[in-house]
């Protein structure tokens, strides 16, 4: 008996290292928190973007910047965690994460006991289908594309208004139980039920288009008021308790979101604290040069940031259908001339950005694997890319890169510029092409307007390898009308089959372990140039509790924070 | 022809009055001096051992978000006003390619100002009642034309290989002539009833002839200080064209732009706001120096005010 002591001694020592290398710059105000008593208060919200439009159908996956989750609980969602664990979904309004049947063809959901929507009426699964028939109409547009895909006999259907008799392959046995038929396996299942078109919606209180002025709520908080783009207020829902959701603590009693701000404004907002901005966070204004200047300097601010990441890669998109750039010996110079160092530096240096040579971001849960087959270390290796040029007999080349006008989504001016020079040291002239930031991607979105070679980014809308790979590889999604984001239109048979063989594992790590190697085996090709990844350093307010970064977007979880 | 009674030639005594001016010695020594600077910015970048696209990735503090290591902006042996913050591209090279872009941007687009307003003002005051009357419209046209906002929508819809230095040197001159133009008009009114004026159309003087050797020597002064005032408008026009964005292409510097991206550094990098502002405030208060002190040379009035 006595020989435990020890043990239990190390092992507390050990809990108590993790929690300082886990919590990071949070456990001081952490220690403190307790969900069972973090009620109170009035949460601000300062934001540069704002929701265009709250109707659950047309918000795409379960972004808006955190907020839609604290009004609409969905079968799936995020489990609310920072780093790795945050990456995996938790049931919500369901009772687990679904059911596969028949090869991950059909996938089964019982609701929890319980749930209710804020005029106390019960949620049943004829409202969650009732939800998701609303996200097909053409009259709601903007919600994420692929349950029209995925379910089987979907692809033509334009949602309740028109046609009233519903989706056949959703099926609601009884008013616990929601079945869904899909077309071909799907692994990732569990992943989309997170998002918003997964939310319940009442049939008797839909009003079409005009629903998102005041949408019912499932979520701990109701709408008091909305003004699109600007403003939101929401309230208590009375019918929500924390007996029926356990993941969100819903800590403020009110919370207000502010938009439209400019993000120089909203952090030094955020530093001052005046006020009600003392209980302030953002969940879209990353710290600029400003605060980066003060943090890690034992400055007061250092106690009130957050880092996260959300899996998203900027990189060089090679169109291979145009020369030079079907010459593969031209995108491998190319790969080899690149200074990830600048690219770092015009996209606001190593805090907010890192160096990738992989396409697939740094993230396990998306299976990443390392490689670097044509090394440019941190600066370039020009020589290199000379070399490789003049062997494949091109000397004296001249490209054209495509950019956005503005620099406000990373693929502006300042990085096509640091990419021009560093490409001129290896003897390729580059010409820039300013692209309207509003058109930009309906120019590059369109095989016969697309350019050569163009910035672009890509996130992903759910943390797993197959958003991420297969909008970008798979050769049946070469869109030729618009909207198409293989930019290399790349169209491999052995690639496809590979895709829908992962689609069909319903083991999300034995589904990352084959998309990172599907990733190290198309990195060979060079069919992009990846440059960097995301990073996430969010400021938040003094009063502001139990403040950090989820997992899954790499942004604040509203749904945790207290500022009591 | 007889040419006994000959327009009033600029007076010796202005350039007595001018060489006496202690602001307009000093706008003109600073001009001057930015001019240079402009016209000779390879040599000194050369001299410097700079040239301003080039990278200094090793010179940024990447972890607070690329600032420049060292005081004042990185100053160094190397880099005499420092590096940009960003990218680390050698601000003494920026500066004196920018001042091309600024000067030569300024000084192009008021030459041309002053071929168009002459142009368009002399042809409306010696035409006839009909040529007046229509050209005038035409340069009440060009005044109510708000600049900036039309310049903005121009340089945005051109397609983006055309030389820009020249386009923007255009656009500002083709939208801002009118002032010019009203002032060469009422010049040619006045001078056109002189006697000298008068004997040599009576002498059967050609319209053109009239034009160029009567009245063109007496628009000297006038237009020469108009001019002068014109610079420093079209410098402020052209810095708040690249500010919006819509000036000159990366990787090409001008003050105005540097300005621009300087305002998300104020804080972690005031050197960098510093600079081109006080390039922008020294040069447009040399040029407003020259005018005024042309002003008081040229202009009659003024002389017997002071007188």
């Amino acid at each position: 008996m006595r020989r435990l002591v020890p043990i239990v001694l190390a092992a507390t020592v050990l809990l108590a290292g993790c929690q300082d290398g886990g919590g990071g710059d949070s456990t001081a105000s952490n220690a403190a928190f307790d969900p069972a008593t973090c009620q109170g208060g009035t949460l601000t919200v300062l934001n540069q973007g704002g929701i265009t439009h709250l109707d659950p159908a047309r918000l795409y996956t379960s972004g808006g910047g955190n907020v839609p989750s604290l009004l609409f609980r969905t079968l799936t969602t995020r489990n609310r965690q920072p780093g790795e664990a945050g990456t995996k979904p938790a049931p919500d309004l369901a009772t687990d994460l679904g059911t596969p049947s028949d090869g991950a063809k059909t996938w089964t959901y019982h609701l929890r006991d319980g749930v209710a929507f804020e005029d106390g009426t019960p949620i049943t699964s004829a409202d969650v289908k009732y939800g998701i028939e609303r996200s097909f109409a053409p009259e709601l547009p903007g919600g994420a594309p692929y349950l029209r895909d995925w379910l089987k006999d979907a692809a033509g259907y334009q949602g309740p208004y028109k046609q009233p008799d519903g989706i056949k392959s959703i099926e609601t046995p009884d008013a616990k139980t929601i079945v869904f038929k899909l077309s071909k396996p799907e692994g990732d299942f569990p992943f989309l039920a997170t998002a918003t078109q997964f939310a319940p919606v009442p049939k008797a209180k839909d009003t079409g288009t005009e629903y998102e002025k005041h949408p019912i709520s499932s979520g701990p908080y109701r709408v008091e008021s909305y003004e699109p783009k600007k403003s939101l207020v929401l309230v208590r829902n009375t019918h929500w308790s924390t007996k029926i959701d356990e993941l969100r603590y819903a800590c403020p009693d009110r919370i207000e979101v502010t938009s439209g701000l400019d993000s120089a404004v909203i952090n030094q907002r955020l530093v001052t604290g005046a006020g009600p901005d003392a209980a302030a966070v953002t969940t879209d204004a990353v710290v600029g040069p400003e605060q980066l200047a003060q943090l890690g300097t034992g400055s007061e601010l250092d106690k009130r940031v957050t880092r996260g990441e959300f899996p998203s890669t900027t990189y060089l998109a090679f169109n291979t259908k145009k020369a030079p750039f079907d010459n593969p010996k031209v995108r491998e110079a190319l790969s080899y001339a690149i200074n990830r160092t600048s690219v770092v530096n015009a996209l606001g240096g190593s805090a907010v950005v890192g160096a990738s040579t992989t396409f697939l971001p740094p993230q396990k849960a998306l299976g990443h694997q390392a490689y670097d087959y044509f090394p440019a270390g941190e600066g370039g290796n020009p020589e290199k890319a000379k070399q490789v040029l003049a062997e494949a007999g091109l000397s004296n080349l001249t490209i054209e890169l495509a950019h956005q006008n503005d620099d406000s989504e990373g693929v502006g001016p300042k990085v096509a510029s640091a990419i021009q020079e560093a490409f001129k040291q290896a003897g390729v002239t580059v010409k820039l092409t300013a692209i309207d930031s509003a058109t930009y991607r309906d120019v590059t979105g369109k095989p016969a307007t697309q350019p050569g070679l163009a910035l672009a980014t890509w996130g992903a809308d759910w943390p797993s390898g197959g958003p991420f790979l297969i909008p970008i590889f798979d050769g049946r999604q070469i869109i030729t009308a618009g909207g198409n984001f293989n930019l290399a239109q790349y169209n491999d048979s052995e690639v496809n089959a590979e895709i829908d063989a992962i689609n069909a594992l319903t083991d999300p790590a034995e589904a990352a372990a084959r998309w990172g190697a599907l990733d190290a085996k198309l990195g060979k090709l060079a069919l992009v140039l990846p440059l960097t990844h995301e990073k996430d350093v969010y400021l938040y307010g003094k009063n502001v509790k139990n403040a950090y970064a989820d997992g899954w977007r790499g942004q604040l979880d509203l749904a945790r924070i207290s500022v009591k | 022809m007889t040419t006994a009674p000959s327009a009033p030639p600029v007076p010796s005594r202005a350039l007595a009055a001018l060489r006496r001016d202690r602001g307009f010695l000093t706008g003109a020594v600073i001009a001057g001096t930015m001019v240079l600077v402009a016209v000779t910015a390879p040599l000194l970048a050369a001299l410097a051992g700079q040239d301003y696209t080039t990278y200094h990735d090793g010179l940024l503090d990447s972890a607070r978000g690329g600032v420049p290591i060292g005081s004042f902006g990185g100053i160094s042996g190397e880099h005499w006003l420092g590096v940009e913050p960003g990218t680390g591209r050698d601000l003494f090279a920026r500066v004196v390619y920018g001042a091309q872009v600024s000067v030569g941007v300024a000084l192009g687009a008021t030459f041309l100002e002053v071929l168009l307003g002459v142009g368009f003002g002399v042809a409306a005051g010696l035409g006839g009642r009909w040529l007046d009357a229509g050209l005038s419209r035409v340069i009440d046209l060009v005044l109510s034309v708000p600049v900036l906002v039309m310049a903005i929508s121009l340089l945005a819809i051109v397609p983006q290989d055309w030389p820009r230095p020249l386009l923007l040197a255009t656009v500002i001159a083709v939208l801002g002539w009118g002032g010019t133009a009203r002032i060469s008009r009422g010049e040619t009114l006045t001078l056109r009833t002189r006697d000298y004026v008068a004997a040599a159309q009576v002498a059967g003087a050609p319209w053109w002839r009239v034009a160029r050797r009567e009245i063109l020597p007496g628009l000297t002064a006038p237009i020469l200080t108009y001019a002068a005032l014109l610079l420093p408008t079209n410098m402020v026009v052209e810095a708040g064209l690249s500010f919006l964005g819509v000036g000159v292409r990366p990787p090409t510097p001008s003050w105005g732009q540097m300005l621009s991206s300087a305002t998300t550094w104020f804080r972690a990098d005031p050197f960098y706001v510093f600079l081109p502002g006080l390039l922008l405030f020294l040069t447009l208060l040399s040029f407003v120096l020259v005018a005024n002190g042309l002003r008081r040379a040229l202009d009659p009035r003024q002389r017997e005010v002071l007188r």
